[in-house]
């Protein structure tokens, strides 16, 4: 009897021990105390909202006193919102996530100072200020529809062929966001400066957005996409005929800028719902769950098909990124014939 | 309340004059801050690169930049040219199938009019976004079902929607029922006793349709078919959806893309913008030459009964085109959604694929209610729909009222000013209520209210143009009678205007809600996770490439548009039956 009791007590105290040690990796128990008090936070995301929502659920499975209210909105028009908002003295943002860092960076005085506990494991060149942190990162394969396409595409330097002119390759236009200029400065500085004159001749289908881009692909309106690669797991969750390989010469990544504003009125509960969003449990969910990428130095997990041996990971160098922006999306636009 | 009515009542002292001075500076007063002020945001973002709010209007420095910069653009012509033909083609096309069903329901003995008027609407409660997602499933020249089922049957015809003339159908269908509305509302109200002149005079149906009807219902005509044009130029999901892979680019896909590429160019997509406005204010002028100085009246003091032509065995031809229609207009669309919904995903091998019963399932459905934010929307939606279909609806009588019934100094100001919203793009609307109403003391921003103040502003002219058929048609004499028994002006409109005026009122608010319901522009920048609405959920849904959950929260938005306005419907025939004008 004394033993059972005994061992049940053990097991207490080492679940209870392994629950505080768990959490302590999101941060001291005084932020967390202080988190829990203020109960609630604001997230401003340009970010998927299906995607969010997964990660709030996960990060609230391990912190449910805390609620997250999400307000998501397209590029453009949440940078617009988020800097009128924040000169009127009305930004309610406490955390604020964009995939644009060039335009992150610009407003780098609107954020507090702030880092995860874990900042020593992420990558430098994936972050463009102190106060900026990549908890979101996602990355270009090439994806193709499975049921139409008998000779699928092996890599970048593919898409240049013969046999795919006519219409059946489609894709996002660069000018699109920071995204699409990543994809595009990849093709250019890696690929060849011959790249894009070469993929255009074969006719290729131009769209906005990923949303349509991807829709068309797996209704067959176009066979071949460069797309990002968490769009394309999505499709392939739902069972589409969609394939996708990860180009042997490269992987151009995006790491999403996120901070805490300044202004923020429930800062603990933004700092821990970022670092739980950075910790390796918050990364190890949104790589195998929601096929994101991770930023850290030693990833806690990889994408499907992704050999950490043969990937090179592509991440542009910042200072090219602002200044080469302007003169070469111009280039992009009259070599691919789409409108300005 | 008093204002200086044309037929006004002797007493003609201050204390009148006052009020009627003080009627029209409220008036102007809501007007400066619902359409002028957010409308100067817009205007010195367009002049400049600032951006009101953050750089402050002391770094306001004026410059025609943007405009040389837009008007010197071959684009910007091109994309000017692709929209002025698919509006006009698309308004050309929205008046013959609006007006044509409009006569078939309110002046023929055509069977099932009630179930036909009803289902007519439908597209009206569509979003564009979803009007556009489900042509390109059906009109697509590679893997559209309508070329996979004329395959399968061994038809050699082939439609592709990817075009100009696809652009042109889809907005001539989506936008019958707005010519629709106005027309149907104003044959209802007609006097008969002018087409039976017409008739006793020796004139043919056919003639007297054409030399009597639609003559005098031209107020009607001509203001749906503005409403229909100036709405299609500010339409963006259907050329979005039909456009992209035929490289057609009209205005507002150009402004879309000046906004949603980063860094967001607003002071180009204003100045763009203001392209747009000029063209409707084009139109709305010539719309007001048009109508000038004749006379519509068909509401008179004389009882009368709405008459019904007897088609005869005619009557099955003109059921059969409602067929037609609804067929194209509503079942082809409606089930290319239903596929999408239940489909796990949109690729059909061939015909056999579509109804492979393994690939369809709940799952789209699961997961928009698993979405915490989907009932949320759904609620807001409702409560900022009510707020401003009655709020905005008593905004645009009194508005309505004072341009067309009355003769105060300053009515043609506040025709103006409650015209000017409808020439502002949605697309940039959004972030001019945002920079002028963001500093507002008081908590306002990120509350129902201010979304419902942003639609009342916004569609204030769909409104205010809805109720002027309304007053046009109403004879002055019947105000001139109730003045002579000793009624105030405020007791008058209250039992001879409003009843009277009363189906034109509901289908006002009706047509108000259902924008409201619809609007993204705006919700886009003033609503926050508590103020969710239901077309920015809806913009989340596709954004993230599920065409899917697309469909199956447009089908839920759509049903629960159909109900309610289905209500709304019956209350405001209710209404017209007992009215005082057919009592006599």
């Amino acid at each position: 009897m004394m033993k059972r009791l005994l061992g049940a007590a053990a097991a207490v105290l080492s679940m209870a021990l392994g629950v505080t040690g768990a959490a302590a990796q999101f941060g001291p128990p005084e932020l967390i105390e202080a988190a829990k008090k203020e109960g609630k936070l604001v997230f401003y995301t340009a970010n998927f909202a299906e995607v969010e929502i997964e990660v709030i659920r996960a990060f609230n499975k391990r912190f449910p006193e805390i609620k997250v209210e999400m307000v998501r909105a397209p590029g453009g028009q949440l940078i617009t919102r988020f800097k009128t908002e924040a000169a009127a003295n009305k930004l309610i943002a406490d955390v604020m996530s964009h995939s644009d860092r060039g335009l992150m960076l610009e407003l780098k005085d609107l954020f507090q100072d702030y880092a995860p506990p874990n900042a020593a494991d992420y990558r430098e060149d994936a972050r463009v200020h102190p106060r900026l942190w990549p908890a979101i990162t996602v990355g270009w394969a090439i994806a193709y529809n499975s049921a139409l396409v008998k000779n699928p595409p092996k890599s970048w330097m593919d898409l240049t062929k013969d046999e795919y002119k006519g219409k059946i390759i489609g894709q996002v236009v660069a000018p699109s966001g920071g995204t699409t200029w990543t994809r595009a400065m990849f093709e250019r500085q890696v690929l060849g400066e011959g790249y894009w004159a070469k993929q255009a001749a074969l006719g290729i289908v131009h769209y906005p957005s990923g949303a349509p881009a991807s829709d068309s692909l797996v209704r067959g309106e176009i066979q071949i996409a460069p797309l990002l690669y968490n769009i394309v797991y999505s499709k392939q969750k739902d069972g589409a005929p969609i394939e996708h390989v990860f180009g042997p010469e490269g992987v151009p990544i995006i790491p999403f800028a996120e901070g805490v504003p300044a202004s923020s009125k429930n800062p603990n509960a933004a700092k821990l719902f970022i670092n739980w969003r950075l910790s390796a449990e918050g990364q190890k969910f949104l790589v195998e769950q929601l096929a994101h990428l991770s930023s850290m130095k030693t990833p806690p997990a990889y994408p499907k098909g992704w050999d950490p041996a043969k990937m090179k990971v592509w991440l542009p160098k910042f200072d090219e990124f602002e200044k080469l922006r302007a003169g070469w999306l111009d280039e992009w636009n009259k070599t691919y014939n789409y409108r300005q | 309340m008093a204002l200086d009515t044309a037929q006004s009542a002797p007493d003609r002292g201050i204390g009148r004059r006052l009020l009627t001075a003080l009627w029209v500076g409220f008036l102007l007063l809501v007007l400066t801050f619902l359409v002028i002020y957010p409308m100067t945001m817009l205007l010195i973002g367009a002049v400049s690169d600032v951006n009101p709010v953050v750089d402050g209007l002391a770094n306001f420095k004026p410059s025609l930049t943007n405009f040389i910069a837009v008007v010197g653009n071959p684009n910007v012509h091109s994309a000017l040219i692709n929209t002025l033909v698919a509006c006009t083609g698309g308004t050309v096309l929205a008046v013959i199938i609006g007006l044509t069903f409009s006569w078939i329901v309110v002046r023929t003995n055509t069977p099932c009019k009630g179930f036909i008027a009803a289902v007519s609407m439908v597209p009206l409660f569509v979003p564009p976004l979803v009007a556009g997602v489900a042509w390109t499933i059906l009109g697509s020249p590679k893997t559209g079902l309508i070329n996979t089922a004329l395959k399968w049957i061994g038809l050699d015809w082939r439609v592709d929607f990817y075009t100009m003339w696809g652009l042109i159908l889809v907005f001539g269908i989506y936008y019958a029922p707005y010519v629709y509305m106005f027309t149907a509302s104003a044959l209802r109200n007609m006097d008969p006793s002018l087409e039976e002149a017409s008739e006793v005079a020796g004139a043919s149906a056919f003639r007297t349709l054409f030399t009597v009807t639609f003559p005098l219902i031209m107020p009607a005509i001509v203001s749906g078919m503005l409403l229909s044009f100036v709405v299609m130029l500010g339409i963006y999901g259907i050329p979005a959806a039909l456009g992209a892979q035929a490289d057609i680019s009209v205005l507002t896909t150009y402004i879309w893309k000046l906004t949603s590429w980063t860094p967001p160019l607003y002071s180009t997509a204003a100045a763009v913008a203001i392209i747009l406005m000029v063209v409707t204010g084009i139109l709305v002028w010539l719309q007001q030459k048009a109508l000038t100085g004749r006379a519509y009246t068909t509401v008179a003091g004389k009882a009368f009964r709405p008459r019904s032509l007897n088609l005869g065995p005619w009557r099955w031809l003109t059921f059969s085109l409602a067929l037609i229609y609804l067929f194209v207009v509503v079942v082809l669309p409606t089930v290319a959604l239903i596929i999408a919904s239940f489909r796990n995903f949109m690729f059909f091998k061939d015909a056999a694929s579509v109804v492979d019963m393994k690939m369809y399932s709940l799952k789209h459905y699961y997961a928009i209610f698993d979405n915490p934010l989907t009932l949320r929307s759904i609620w807001n939606t409702m409560k900022v729909g009510i707020l401003t279909a009655v709020v905005g609806g008593v905004l645009s009588f009194a508005i309505g009222y004072t341009i067309h019934r009355t003769q105060v100094a300053g009515r043609r100001m506040i025709d103006v000013l409650s015209t000017l919203p409808v020439a502002i793009p949605g697309l940039v609307v959004g972030v001019a209520y945002l920079w002028a109403w963001i500093g507002l003391p008081g908590g306002l921003y990120g509350t129902i209210t201010i979304l419902s103040l942003a639609f009342i502003a916004r569609f204030m002219p769909d409104t205010v143009k809805a109720l002027s058929t309304s007053f046009l048609q109403i004879h002055k004499e019947l105000e001139e009678a109730a003045w002579i028994c000793g009624r105030s002006l405020v007791g008058t409109i209250r039992t001879i205007v409003l009843p009277l005026a009363a189906p034109g009122v509901i289908a006002s608010m009706t047509l108000l809600f259902v924008l409201a319901i619809r609007e993204l522009g705006s919700s886009l920048f003033l609503s926050t996770s508590d103020t969710m609405v239901m077309a920015v959920l809806l913009l989340d849904f596709y954004d993230g490439g599920n065409i899917g959950k697309t469909a199956a929260f447009s089908l839920v938005q759509t049903l629960l548009l159909a109900v309610l306005i289905g209500l709304l419907n019956w209350i405001s025939r209710e209404v017209a039956q007992t009215g005082v004008g057919r009592a006599g």
